[in-house]
């Protein structure tokens, strides 16, 4: 079965947007969990956060990046495979003061899943703080949190708009400020969520954030996605992927992630060097 | 006593051609040479090699009609007691089933009988042998089925074959269970895996991928909508070694990971198909068993220069069969007896560098068994690229954690009476769920047994 892609727009120079049809996963979906995506029959199982749910159809921002992300831009109408919702949604209730904050890709379809739904729920006062590298690349008013967050933050990590550098800067501002916040959600680059994870530590605020770690099955069957939480073992897939970023060991975590630079670089030259599909590089 | 004959070996591969793909390493008996081994068969009065089978073939009657060149008729009667013979003919670990007890084994090599079993559901696969009839109109009636492995597939189709409406759900985007992700293709080509599940789809069986029952569909959903449950979700998590300086390295593989990559994903066909797999040049696996050949073989013709496998007892009493240890030792692995990991040193990039291990010796413990035990100050390293921790696998905590009312041990297996039930009415479980990590033919057998306990609670129920 094939599903089907409805829309697919440039959001900016790295990232893109992909609506596609998924009736059954886009019913069950809850905030927080994620999905897998194969492209065809020989693709890799890849995770993606999704942004929103409507009608059956499932939004997700993706990356233009790796051999996978480049197959979809090269004119791609149908997904072999969505699997999901997979891993656990957030608790959908009134926390108080909730920030969400995001800094990549994955992140910001995280960040609008979130304020969407926490936005809805009485008790909720939402901010939601959104990095870009710079002002050429944030996304169209639409797909960021602007509408649906009470208020909202960009900041570039050259300064070209809002604060400079990552939503770490404008947190702590907030926290200077004397901003009461009872929870963070968040998620994006992972050295940046290791450098918030002390600012939520010293100032002891609970939160959770992804992990995005490196997966295969995506069900607890093959322990590639391990993290370590306060030392011990878990599976990002069926435990997270969102965990008490204070808790996380971030280092190990970023390592993990690099582990198959040489294959993906591969993977890339083959794609490039077999895209024309003549067949005759088949032989 | 006559004289034997000699055992007619089966054309194989050649070991240096072989690490070089991933094609079947035995190439199968002709109907010539099945027909030669089956005639070794003396016929005893009592085969002691039937009980020994855990679904008790008729292997003398195989025997004979195969020697009597009635394939038609050997293939329908093997069927009859075995779901899947083309698998469990190649994977059964024979030499402590059927052919243990072959009473050739006194004299000579036993009857081939695994090989001839692989034969004839090849041959019946071949010639389009009907078998599969559904005797009974009970679509009204549905089963539920949680997990496509050895255990799923058979009662499925014998359910099926009761008239059932029978649906099976399982997480992987491909059926078979291990038989799919596990079990490499030099071993079990997935051809006959997947003309299996064709044929269970043609009689009807509704295979749901990607769905995970506790995850993206619940289990009090299948109860609702279903008149039984059958539970075959194996046990498929990987254990870990837990040792010092394990966590967090780069080049550690659990033997899932690594073997789901290679089969499921076809990571040996990498970069045409897009998931990769990294291989060191030198390959250290921990364990003995089936699944620590599987990956040692499996890292060897993905191009590691040097595999080794590390063991903390001796090769015999290495769990493998003995065929794999034996296909192992011919293609160049390494095996490392009475040694033991006890700690991994990574280099900066956080890659795993060098194994420290222990060597061990075998003491006799109070109730005479001997134990692998560390000899204090044997300390010694060996430097490494990849490690493949083969420990074995404990049921996927996913589905249990959310039906808390099914009744498990402590080790996570489901607990099941003599009609395979649990202990919740008319959910029933086999296979590895309910046993802990076993084998093919054990699988099939209880996922057979488990259809007629289902059938009778679904008749009793009707009444
Ligand atoms: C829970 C989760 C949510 C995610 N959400 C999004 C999202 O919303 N949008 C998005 O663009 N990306 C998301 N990702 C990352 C995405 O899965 C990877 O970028 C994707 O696999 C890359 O595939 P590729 O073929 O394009 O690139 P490749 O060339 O294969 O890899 C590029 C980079 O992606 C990472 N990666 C590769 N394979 C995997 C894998 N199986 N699992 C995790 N990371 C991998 C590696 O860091 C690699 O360097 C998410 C990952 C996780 C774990
Ligand atoms: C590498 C390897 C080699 C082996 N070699 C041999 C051998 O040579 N001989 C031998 O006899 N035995 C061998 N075994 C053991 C044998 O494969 C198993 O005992 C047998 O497959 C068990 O069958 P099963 O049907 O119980 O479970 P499995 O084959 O494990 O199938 C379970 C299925 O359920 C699915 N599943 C799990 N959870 C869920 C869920 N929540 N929802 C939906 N689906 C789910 C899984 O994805 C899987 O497809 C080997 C095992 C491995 C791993
Ligand atoms: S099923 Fe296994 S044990 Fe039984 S006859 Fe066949 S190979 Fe032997
Ligand atoms: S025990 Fe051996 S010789 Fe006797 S019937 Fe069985 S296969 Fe034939
Ligand atoms: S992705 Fe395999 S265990 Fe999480």
């Amino acid at each position: 079965m094939a599903f089907k892609i409805t829309k697919m727009i440039d959001l900016d120079s790295i990232d893109f947007l992909v609506d596609v049809e998924a009736p059954e996963v886009a019913e069950r979906f809850h905030p927080g969990q994620f999905v897998m995506l194969m492209t065809r029959k020989e693709g890799e199982r890849i995770p993606m956060s999704v942004m929103k749910v409507d009608d059956g159809k499932i939004t997700m921002f993706i990356r233009k990046l790796g051999k996978t992300s480049k197959e979809l831009r090269d004119g791609m109408t149908s997904f072999e495979n969505v699997i999901g919702p997979l891993g656990n949604g957030i608790e959908e209730k009134a926390y108080g003061t909730v920030v969400v904050v995001s800094d990549a890709v994955c992140g910001h379809a995280e960040n609008y899943a979130i304020c969407d739904a926490l936005g809805k729920i009485e008790g909720n006062n939402i901010i939601s703080i959104q990095t870009f590298p710079s002002k050429k690349e944030v996304y169209p008013d639409e797909y960021l949190t602007k509408k649906i967050a009470d208020r909202h933050f960009i900041t570039t990590e050259d300064g070209s708009l809002g604060d400079k550098g990552s939503y770490v800067v404008t947190l702590k501002r907030l926290i200077e400020n004397g901003v009461k916040i009872d929870y963070v959600f968040g998620g994006g680059k992972l050295p940046t969520m290791k450098a918030v994870s002390t600012v939520l530590a010293i100032n002891n605020i609970d939160n959770l954030f992804t992990t995005r770690q490196m997966m295969v099955d995506g069900s607890g069957m093959c322990g590639s996605c391990r993290v370590y939480i306060d030392g011990e073992m878990k599976l990002s897939c069926i435990d997270g992927p969102m965990f008490d970023s204070r808790k996380i060991n971030w280092t190990r975590a970023m390592k993990r992630y690099g582990m198959f630079k040489k294959e993906e670089k591969k993977a890339n030259e083959y794609y490039e060097a077999h895209k024309g599909g003549c067949g005759q590089c088949q032989k | 006593m006559p004289k034997i004959k000699p055992r007619v070996p089966m054309g194989e591969q050649p070991p240096l051609q072989r690490i070089k793909n991933f094609k079947s390493v035995p190439y199968g008996y002709t109907e010539d040479e099945a027909v030669e081994e089956a005639a070794r068969c003396i016929q005893c009065k009592k085969p002691k090699c039937e009980p020994a089978c855990p679904v008790n073939i008729g292997i003398k009657e195989m025997n004979l009609l195969i020697a009597q060149r009635k394939f038609k008729e050997a293939y329908l009667l093997v069927k009859d007691d075995n779901t899947f013979p083309a698998c469990s003919g190649r994977v059964c670990p024979q030499e402590k089933q059927c052919e243990g007890d072959c009473i050739l084994k006194k004299f000579d090599e036993p009857v081939a009988i695994g090989k001839l079993e692989a034969f004839i559901a090849d041959w019946g696969a071949k010639h389009k042998v009907e078998v599969e009839e559904i005797v009974a109109n009970n679509e009204d009636k549905h089963v539920a089925i949680v997990g496509s492995g050895p255990a799923g597939l058979a009662c499925a189709a014998e359910c099926r074959k009761f008239g059932y409406a029978v649906t099976i759900y399982e997480t992987l985007h491909k059926a078979g269970g291990v038989l799919q992700y596990g079990i490499p293709e030099f071993r079990l080509p997935k051809d006959i895996v997947d003309a299996e599940v064709k044929k269970l789809e043609e009689m009807g069986v509704k295979i749901e991928l990607n769905h995970t029952v506790g995850q993206n569909i619940y289990y009090y959903e299948l109860v609702s909508q279903n008149d039984a449950v059958f539970l075959a979700m194996g046990a498929g998590a990987p254990k870990f070694m837990g040792i010092q300086g394990e966590n967090p390295l780069d080049g550690v593989y659990s033997s899932n990971e690594f073997l789901i990559r290679a089969n499921l994903m076809k990571a040996y066909k990498f970069p045409e198909w897009d998931t990769p797999i990294d291989v060191g040049k030198v390959v250290a696996v921990l364990g003995a068993g089936n699944v620590a050949m599987d990956a040692a073989r499996t890292a060897l013709r993905l191009g590691a220069e040097e595999v080794h496998i590390i063991y903390r007892r001796t090769k015999e009493y290495a769990p493998a069969r003995a065929e794999e240890l034996h296909h192992a030792l011919e293609e160049g692995i390494i095996f490392h007896e009475l040694v033991n990991p006890v700690r991994f040193h990574g280099n900066d990039d956080g890659f795993i560098d060098y194994m420290e291990l222990v060597k061990m010796e075998l003491i006799e413990d109070k109730k005479g068994k001997l134990r692998p035990t560390p000899i204090e100050g044997s300390n010694f390293y060996m430097g490494v690229d990849t490690v493949i921790e083969a420990l074995g696998t404990v049921p996927n905590r996913l589905f249990l954690d959310k039906a808390p009312e099914i009744k498990r041990d402590k080790n996570g297996v489901i607990i099941v009476d003599e009609n395979h039930m649990t202990s919740v009415e008319g959910t029933f479980a086999g296979g590895d769920a309910a046993s802990g990590a076993a084998t093919v033919i054990k699988a099939l057998g209880e996922g057979k047994n488990a259809a007629k306990a289902i059938h009778a609670y679904i008749s009793m129920h009707n009444n």
